[in-house]
Parts: structure tokens; C-alpha cells; sequence
């Protein structure tokens, strides 16, 4: 390489992105940490819109994240940012905003200079990165306590603070590690319409989480993992139907619950109930949303107090045993 | 694209203002926040204090004076010391023999006047031709008595009352005429000594070797590590900015801090001791050749050390364990080319490369040294006075002291090339160490 000293010759290197390909391409990626599977042997492409990474802790979620943002290196497979590799040319970074799942942040920094100095590092002059940064601050709505130090902050307000600094380069793929986790409900209303309105301005969003009511918020496009494995990939909606045809269960918690047994008996959508423990009945049913609709009238018919109505299968682990086949 | 020519401010510092600084601050601001880093530097401010109020001490003390020759004493009591009558012509061992019998009465010398009268004269220039200058007249009235004799030109140069310098084996040895220069001034001689014992003393174990190995080990090694282990390293690497950029930018930040703090501890030291240091004019400004070699033998002994810690550090997690058993090396090494220059083997270490830079400086600063050593040491020797006397006396006091800190600079015999060589030798290895840390680095995950 000769250096251009006169600084005439073509604008070489200057990397260019390639339209037709997707943000995020995984080819037959797996990752083993020694013995144990992280990934194994998934193939994805993702571009545009909002797409929920669903699975439970220890599906590898964090591992295909931490792989597209070039923490961790694929033990088999390519990975493709926009065509490129991220660990050959960290190019394709420009146009990434990356959220761990991680907590750490610079505490002594205010949130306004944690963004500053961090824009700065995709080539902004100190005055362009300061106008960015408090764009997207105001974005995540923190504008006003922009200027104290991230170490007085919540957990909701940090994670705002990580979201500001992926969002400072104005980027076209967002990957978003558990964002939601630990925060107020205050923040994650705040969190998820960010979100949201990220996938409206037409950018490429990745959200994982491992509770399944907070991604339906988000959008309807999942991406399930389990085990390491991609099990789904799809509308939300669908999962949801075959989950209907999946015998599902409501647990009352009363202090008569054989009297409420029997007043649930009679109703046709009910094919079992059983008490697992004292002060607690568990109905079975193949239709949720009639018996969800019947279940007013039946409590206040049979006269007897319930204190708490619980959906244990709507989360989750039943999809997943759903999708397993029960194997799990 | 000759006709479009892109504007150097855009290419070149402005793209370095955006990226490396940015890195640089963030790191500086990071020293600055961490308690760490200010014990460390206060520290080494303390440790500098302490060493100078023991130099301040040293300073302030003087010295007893010792009569090397014996002149001072009346060995007849009639009055007058044995030099004054000797230089005189009259009798040291007849009462009745004085220069007071002459006309006009010569008033006797106070013994005083005949200790430490007869100081070291030898000029810079032209140091391998006759030197010395006999003050008292101990040697010069043997001429007027017996002319040119194996007496006044016992070292054979068929000039009388004189020394020369030569060289046996490695040593320079001082070949001298009887009493010329025999009886000098012991506290100047132990303060000159001292104080340039103290300067080289103190600039090589403790500023360069101490202080430059123990400020980057704190200061350096966790400019990775830490970022790895507290988990935000992802906000700099996840990033359009290659790894080695990282390191690089990193390390300007280390030099940011460090450096200024270096220049400024020796321009403290050099000021004080400047003053405080024995000095003809009210300050020694030709001590400031060797602070500037110190702070610089510092500087980039330091820098050495910070890219070393910082590559192991960015290794393994472990890394430091292999560096504290590398200072020990060092250590080692670093004491080795102090007291035993002549070891090859400590030039494979870093802290050898920091000692060449100091004694280049100081040989350019002090090109006398070697001669002061020489003449300290020609002291310690039986000599017969002209009155057939034969008397011992030690060595000149600090003369071991400075001739264990002060060496010539012996690889290519030129001070200067030698100090460029050495700076040379540590900033290939500051490159070397981050070419290693980069290859390393840019393969390695981050968890």
C-alpha cells in the first residue's frame, strides 16, 4: 500500500453497500463454546421491518446476537452484515446499532457525552455527534436528564441510554439484546413504541426477549430458538391458531374451589378439572376464548369468591412444548 | 480523480480528530474518574519527594576535611606548618628554621591553609596531555632544588608536576607526578559527586526503572482488560473502527496521561537539584542535558512497558500474572545494566535499552566524569613526600558511589548514537508489542 500523500488519488476502500442483499444473512451457523451447543446449524435472512427473537433463557439468543454483532465468531457457517463479513471489514458497523444485553455503561459519563463520544467513533466531527446524540436522546425521550451522569439513572432510563447510542448513526439494522429486561412498565411502553416506530421509518429491527407477550406488543413477526435451534419462524398469529387446537388450562384461585369445579362442569367447552393444591382449581379446555368469555357469568353465578385468574399456558414454555411436541 | 482533489484537513486530521481522539478522551476521562490512577501518581510524587529531601539532606551536610598530604601539621612548633616552610626553604624539623627569621618576617599560615590546598586542575580540553597544577609549590620547589629529576617527573613524560590520564585495561587510571593535585577539596568533591551519583542514581532506578515499569503496570494493563471485563468493550469495537485502531488510540491515551506526568516530575527534580546541587553559576544548567535524557528514558521506557502490559492484558485475563514474573526479569536486568554495564545479556530486556539513554546523556552532559572518577580514586595510594615520608590516604569520598552510576557508553562508543539506538531499539518494540496485540485482538471474541 502506498500512502496517497497529495491526497488526489480515487476515493479507494470506501465501502459501498450492496442493495439487493440482505441485512442480516446466517448460513448454516452454529457456535459451540467448548462442549456445549450455542447455535446450532441455523440459517436466517432477515430485512426490514420489526422481527421478534423468542426463546428461553439459554435458547441462544445472545449468542446469534453477540455473532451479528461481531462479538463472538461462528465456529461453523458465514454471517453476512449487508453482504459483508463482519470480521473481515467492520464497515458494515456504519449502518448497525447494537444493544446488549448487558448492563455495563461508562456510569461516570452523562448520557449526552456517552453518545457524543461514541457517535464520534463513526467518523462525526465533536459538533455532529453532539446534534446526533441529542436527537436520539430526545428520541428515547431523556432529553432532560441528558446532561446526569448515567450512574444516577434507572434501569429503564440506561436502557434507554444504550438504544440512544445504537441509534446515533441513524441505522438501518438495529439489534436489540433483551431490552425490555428489568425495566418499569413505564419504560417498556416507552421502549416498545421506540421500537415500533423504529420498524415504521422502515428500518431493519431485531427484539429478543424470552416473554412472549412483550414481542406480541412489538410485531408479528417471530423468529423462535430453542436449544440452540430455530424452531419457528413466522406470524405470530399463526403460532397462536395452532396453539388453539392445543388443550389449554385456567387456574382460579378461591378458598371453595370444589364448589366453583362444579359450576364449571357443566359447561361444554370443559373437559377436566383438578385441584393441583388447597385454595386452587385448574379447568381444562380445548377453546380458550369461549371458556375466557363464559368465565364472568359462571363465577358470579356460582356465588363463590375467586381472588386470582391465571393462564399458566399462555407464555412461552407451552409454545415451545407445543412445538416440540411435548418432548420437552 | 487528479481534478477533484480531496482537501488534506479532510483526510487527515480530521478524520484522526473524529475517531482518535475521541478514544483518547474517553480514556483520559476514564483515568481521571478511576481513584486508581491518582494513587498511582501520587505515589510516584511522593516517592519523588522523599528522595529528593534525602538529596536536600545530603546536601546540606558537610563533609570533613582531611589533609591527603600531611602539610598542615608543625612538626617542629616553631609556628609555621610544614608546607609553608617547605615552599620556603627552611627546615621542617629545626625549631629554629622559620620563615619568620627572614627579612621582612613572613607571618606563619594558619594550619587551615594547608588542608585541601592543592585541588584538582585539569581542563576538558586536551584531556590526554599533561594535566594538574601543582597550587601548593610541594612539587614545583623540588625543581628549583634539584632540576628536572626522577623526583618532580615520576610518571616519565619529561614534564615536571604533572599527571596524565591512561587507560589500563578497561580502567582509566590517573599517572601522576608526587603532590600535584594531592590534597583537594573533599566536600566539593563529594558534593559534585554526590550530586551527579544522586541524578543518575535516582533518574535510573527510580524514575526510569520504578517508576517506568510500575506506572504502566497499573495504569497500562488494563487499557483492554478492563474494557473486556466490565463489558463495554462492544461500544468500541462493534464499531467502523478496526481493532488495531482501538489499540493504538488507547495507547494515546495512556501517553497523554503519562508522559506530561514524566516531563513534569523530572522538571521538578532537575529544578531543585539544579539549585541545590553544587554549581559555580546559581544553577547547573548542564544537568539539564541529563533530565531530558531521564524524562525521555522514561517516556518511552514507559511506553514500552504500557504496550507490553497492555498486550497481555489484552491475551489472557490473566496476563498480569506473567507480567509481574516478567518485571522481575526486568528488575533484574535493569540493575544489571546499572552495575554491570558490560553484560550482554540484559540487552535482552527492556529496561537495559532506558539505562543506555541516561548514560548517553549523561556522557554528553558530563564528559568529565570519567577523569573525576579517575583522579577520586588515584587518592587511595601510598605516596612518599618529598621529605621521605610515606603516607596513605583513602579514596575521595563519593567516588565509589558515582563510579557505580556513571558509566561510558560502550556500544558504539559515540554517547549521542548510542541514546538514538536505544530510543530506536524501544520504539521497535513498541511496534512489535502492538503488531502482536493487534493480530491477536482481531481475532478475539468478546463474551
Amino acid at each position: 500500500m502506498i500512502p496517497d500523500i497529495a491526497q488526489s488519488g480515487p476515493a479507494v476502500g470506501q465501502w459501498q453497500p450492496q442493495p439487493e442483499v440482505p441485512a442480516v444473512m446466517l448460513d448454516h451457523v452454529s457456535k459451540w463454546y467448548g462442549n456445549i451447543i450455542g447455535m446450532n446449524d441455523i440459517s436466517l435472512a432477515i430485512s426490514g421491518g420489526v422481527t421478534g427473537l423468542l426463546g428461553p433463557n439459554g435458547a441462544g439468543k445472545s449468542t446469534l446476537f453477540k455473532i451479528l454483532a461481531g462479538k463472538l465468531k461462528p465456529s461453523q457457517g458465514t454471517v453476512r452484515l449487508f453482504g459483508t463479513d463482519p470480521w473481515k471489514n467492520t464497515a458494515p458497523f456504519a449502518r448497525i446499532g447494537y444493544v446488549s444485553e448487558n448492563d455495563a455503561l461508562y456510569d461516570w459519563m452523562t448520557a449526552l457525552g456517552f453518545v457524543t463520544t461514541l457517535a464520534r467513533l463513526y467518523g462525526y466531527t465533536r459538533e455532529e455527534a453532539r446534534v446526533k446524540a441529542e436527537r436520539v436522546l430526545e428520541f428515547v425521550d431523556l432529553k432532560d436528564v441528558m446532561n446526569k451522569e448515567i450512574g444516577k439513572f434507572s434501569k429503564g432510563m440506561r436502557q434507554r441510554v444504550k438504544i440512544a447510542h445504537a441509534l446515533v448513526n441513524d441505522p438501518e439494522l438495529i439489534i436489540l439484546d433483551e431490552p425490555l429486561q428489568g425495566c418499569d412498565p413505564l419504560a417498556r411502553t416507552t421502549i416498545m413504541n421506540v421500537i415500533r416506530e423504529l420498524g415504521a421509518m422502515g428500518r431493519t429491527v431485531i427484539v429478543s426477549s424470552h416473554i412472549l407477550e412483550e414481542i406480541e406488543r412489538i410485531t408479528e413477526q417471530i423468529v423462535i430458538l430453542n436449544h440452540g435451534r430455530l424452531l419457528a419462524l413466522g406470524n405470530v398469529h399463526a403460532i397462536r391458531d395452532m396453539l388453539d387446537a392445543h388443550p389449554h388450562s385456567i387456574a382460579l384461585s378461591t378458598d371453595q374451589p370444589r364448589e366453583l369445579g362444579k359450576a364449571f362442569l357443566d359447561h361444554k367447552e370443559v373437559f377436566g378439572v383438578h385441584f393441583p393444591v388447597e385454595g386452587k382449581l385448574i379447568i381444562r379446555t380445548h377453546n380458550l376464548g369461549a371458556l375466557h368469555a363464559d368465565l364472568p357469568r359462571l363465577i358470579t353465578d356460582s356465588g363463590i369468591t375467586v381472588t386470582a385468574i391465571d393462564n399458566p399456558d399462555d407464555n412461552l414454555e407451552s409454545i415451545l412444548n407445543y412445538l416440540t411436541g411435548g418432548s420437552d | 480523480m487528479a481534478d477533484n482533489p480531496r482537501p488534506l484537513h479532510d483526510k487527515v486530521w480530521s478524520k484522526l480528530d473524529r475517531k482518535a481522539t475521541a478514544i483518547l478522551e474517553l480514556t483520559l476521562r476514564q483515568y481521571r474518574t478511576r481513584l486508581s490512577t491518582w494513587a498511582v501518581l501520587s505515589v510516584g510524587v511522593i516517592l519523588v519527594l522523599i528522595t529528593v529531601l534525602f538529596y536536600i539532606e545530603a546536601m546540606s551536610s558537610e563533609i570533613p576535611a582531611v589533609d591527603n598530604d600531611g602539610d598542615s601539621f608543625d612538626s617542629d612548633g616553631d609556628g609555621y606548618p610544614d608546607g609553608q616552610e617547605n615552599l620556603l626553604g627552611t627546615s621542617i624539623n629545626n625549631a629554629n628554621s622559620h620563615p619568620g627569621l627572614f627579612d621582612p618576617p613572613i607571618p606563619p599560615d594558619s594550619a587551615e591553609d594547608w588542608i585541601n590546598e592543592d585541588g584538582y586542575d585539569f581542563s576538558s580540553a586536551n584531556l590526554d596531555v599533561s594535566q594538574g597544577y601543582d597550587d601548593d609549590g610541594d612539587c614545583r620547589v623540588k625543581i628549583g632544588e634539584v632540576g628536572w629529576s626522577s623526583w618532580v617527573d615520576e610518571n616519565r613524560n619529561y614534564i615536571s608536576c604533572d599527571y596524565f590520564f591512561e587507560m589500563q585495561g578497561l580502567d582509566l587510571v590517573v599517572d601522576s607526578d608526587p603532590n600535584v593535585d594531592e590534597d583537594p577539596d573533599e566536600d566539593a568533591f563529594f558534593k559534585e559527586t554526590l550530586h551527579r551519583s544522586f541524578v543518575l542514581g535516582f533518574g535510573k532506578i527510580g524514575f526510569v526503572f520504578v517508576l517506568g515499569i510500575f506506572v504502566p503496570l497499573f495504569l497500562a494493563s488494563g487499557l483492554i482488560r478492563d474494557e473486556i471485563s466490565d463489558g463495554t468493550l462492544h461500544y468500541l469495537v462493534a464499531k467502523p473502527i478496526s481493532r488495531a485502531e482501538i489499540l493504538l488510540y488507547r495507547l494515546l491515551g495512556y501517553i497523554a496521561l503519562v508522559w506530561p506526568y514524566f516531563i513534569a516530575l523530572a522538571i521538578i527534580t532537575g529544578t531543585i537539584t539544579g539549585f541545590m546541587g553544587p554549581s559555580s553559576g546559581f544553577f547547573r544548567f548542564q544537568d539539564l542535558l541529563v533530565w531530558f535524557g531521564i524524562a525521555l528514558a522514561a517516556c518511552l521506557l514507559s511506553l514500552a512497558y504500557a504496550a507490553l502490559f497492555m498486550t497481555m492484558g489484552t491475551i489472557h485475563k490473566y496476563g498480569m500474572v506473567a507480567a509481574i514474573v516478567f518485571g522481575v526479569w526486568e528488575f533484574a536486568m535493569a540493575m544489571l545494566s546499572i552495575f554491570e554495564p558490560e553484560a550482554t545479556v540484559s540487552r535482552l530486556s527492556i529496561s537495559h535499552w532506558g539505562m543506555v539513554i541516561v548514560d548517553g546523556f549523561s556522557n554528553m552532559a558530563w564528559p568529565d566524569s570519567q577523569y573525576i572518577i579517575a583522579l577520586g580514586e588515584s587518592t587511595s595510594q601510598y605516596s612518599t613526600t618529598p621529605w621521605g615520608e610515606r603516607m596513605y590516604s583513602d579514596e575521595m569520598p563519593g567516588t565509589d558511589a558515582f563510579s557505580s552510576f556513571f558509566h561510558t557508553t560502550h556500544l558504539t562508543g559515540n554517547p549521542l548514537q548510542d541514546a538514538l539506538i536505544s530510543c530506536g531499539v524501544l520504539i521497535s518494540m513498541v511496534i512489535i508489542m502492538l503488531v502482536i496485540a493487534q493480530s491477536v485482538f482481531k481475532n478475539q471474541e468478546i463474551d
